[in-house]
């Protein structure tokens, strides 16, 4: 690393991290590219018995975790705001409060993050200590596309296990919601669903929907982009996991937030 | 398949490793590749299949230039010219056999039920048929390195690059293991290309010997001339002295 002269730290500190990120978005983008290439059935096509493998893994066992920390914020979503509904005698709009914040934001938004956390992390170490331990030159050598083979596969099965993820923690979510209100604020589960039906669009599930997807993709291009390109052994591993997790946690609330700006 | 370097140059930033290597290795030869720790001999070797690109020089086999192909072109080479490595790269999250199959399954058009029967055949053929349905990191190194050299075979290569495969292996499983290179060379006319330090394997089965030394190679000929050499750093390799002219 070159050291710059006084007065010029700051600008080359900026130049630096400009740089990397630019070169992470390059990446990002010739990974993808390589990807479209992965999918064509010459190049090798989805890999279905890695892809099945991928989706049990990411998805099925991952339901545990997020129905119950679905569960919980649902219900302390009805206790934060239990105060203000009795105050203001809107134990009407409860069931509507609740599943519109769910299903628009609340449930992608944590979903995505837990999801990073436990999904996209362990996909960067894993794929980072395959290319440490020469892996991945093993599946080169044996004339397989780790694109095609390792990749797409994970991509896909992320993808779809992020949407199905936020429809079952949505689902849970509501239902902690519900059992907080019936407790607190006496609200019945009719007043609840009619609360709700009647002000809700089908729109409002799938913007939660569509931001799932996206956050998805981008937590599985981004955890296998930093899996691959680790450089130096176990401290590489570790570096590359620390890397993705906070790139892909950055990364979906910039999604978010385009997202939300982009679907009203 | 021969294969010829030609005036190979490696380097990994400031450290030059290779400094114009030139080398052939002929058609259904038990070829070794000998010389002390880092000098480069299995840098060499994944040249033959493209995992590294030389800085200059080119690398041939059958008379084909592969050092230039892209990764897609590689592809047919690499099922031509299978590599066993010195750490065996297993993929950890599968079984011994899942490991073996999924070479049949990519490339054979097994499907999935199928290459696994087929996996455990070839298992069978280095005595692993036992461990099948164990993870490779449940096994020692010599047993990793037996299924690597299963699924390494799965193809029916022309050309076999093994990387140190004795390094770590007990004597008896060492000389089965240069049994079924030499029988691979012998019956089948496969091309072994062999990195090595095991002076038994090397005295054993070898056809030729090159030793590199430097970044070039030292010595290339017969076991029997390597034995005779009077080359002072040759001697001291092959009689395995720590007081010499060596540099390591």
């Amino acid at each position: 690393m070159s050291t710059a002269e006084p007065g010029w730290a700051l600008p080359a500190i900026l130049g630096r991290r400009t740089l990397a990120l630019l070169s992470q978005l390059g990446g990002l983008a010739l990974l993808a590219r390589d990807l479209g290439r992965a999918a064509r059935p010459e190049a090798g096509g989805l890999d279905r018995v890695e892809l099945v493998r991928h989706l049990h893994r990411m998805g099925v066992r991952s339901v545990p975790v997020i129905a119950a920390t679905a569960a919980f914020t649902g219900g302390i979503m009805v206790l934060q705001a239990a105060p203000f509904v009795e105050q203001f005698g809107a134990k009407d709009f409860v069931g509507f409060f609740a599943t519109f914040v769910t299903f628009r934001e609340l449930g992608p938004l944590l979903i995505g993050l837990i999801f990073n956390g436990r999904v996209g992390a362990n996909n960067t170490a894993e794929l980072a200590t395959m290319v440490v331990t020469e892996q991945v030159d093993g599946l080169r050598a044996l004339a397989i596309d780790p694109v095609s083979y390792l990749v797409l596969p994970r991509v896909v099965a992320m993808t779809l296990t992020m949407v199905a993820l936020v429809l079952v923690g949505d689902a849970v979510a509501l239902l902690g919601a519900l059992g907080v209100a019936q407790v607190l604020l006496d609200v019945s589960l009719a007043q609840f669903l009619d609360s709700a039906l009647s002000r809700l669009e089908t729109w409002d599930l799938l913007v939660g929907l569509v931001k799932a997807l996206l956050f998805g993709l981008g937590i599985s291009l981004t955890s296998c982009f930093h899996g691959l390109r680790v450089r130096g052994g176990a401290p590489g591993v570790g570096r590359a996991v620390n890397a993705s997790v906070v790139a892909s946690a950055a990364g979906i609330f910039v999604a978010d937030y385009l997202s939300t700006f982009l679907l009203p | 398949m021969p294969i010829r370097f030609a005036n190979v140059h490696k380097s990994f930033g400031a450290k030059e490793v290779l400094r114009g290597v030139s080398l052939t290795i002929e058609d259904g030869e038990c070829f070794f590749i000998v010389g002390a720790s880092g000098v480069g001999k299995s840098v060499l070797i994944k040249h033959l299949v493209g995992l590294l690109r030389p800085d200059a020089g080119d690398v041939f086999l059958d008379e084909e230039e592969v050092s230039r192909l892209s990764e897609h072109a590689l592809r047919p080479i690499r099922k031509r010219c299978a590599m066993v490595f010195q750490s065996s790269t297993l993929f950890d999250s599968m079984t011994c056999a899942e490991n073996v199959a999924l070479p049949l399954r990519k490339h054979r058009g097994l499907g999935a039920a199928d290459a696994l029967v087929e996996a455990r055949r070839r298992l069978a053929g280095v005595r692993m048929e036992g461990f099948a349905d164990a993870l490779p990191a449940a096994l020692g190194d010599g047993l990793r390195k037996r299924v690597a050299i299963a699924r390494a075979l799965t193809l029916e290569p022309e050309v076999v690059l093994f990387d140190e495969p004795t390094t770590s292996l007990d004597p008896v499983s060492a000389r089965r293991t240069d049994q079924l290179i030499a029988r691979l060379c012998r019956d089948d006319g496969v091309t072994a290309v062999v990195v090595s330090h095991d002076l038994s394997s090397i005295f054993g089965i070898a056809d030729r010997i090159a030793m590199l030394y430097k970044g070039g190679v030292r010595f290339l000929g017969t076991p029997e001339e390597f034995r005779a050499c009077d080359d002072p750093v040759v001697r001291q390799f092959v009689r395995g002295e720590a007081e010499g002219p060596m540099e390591v």
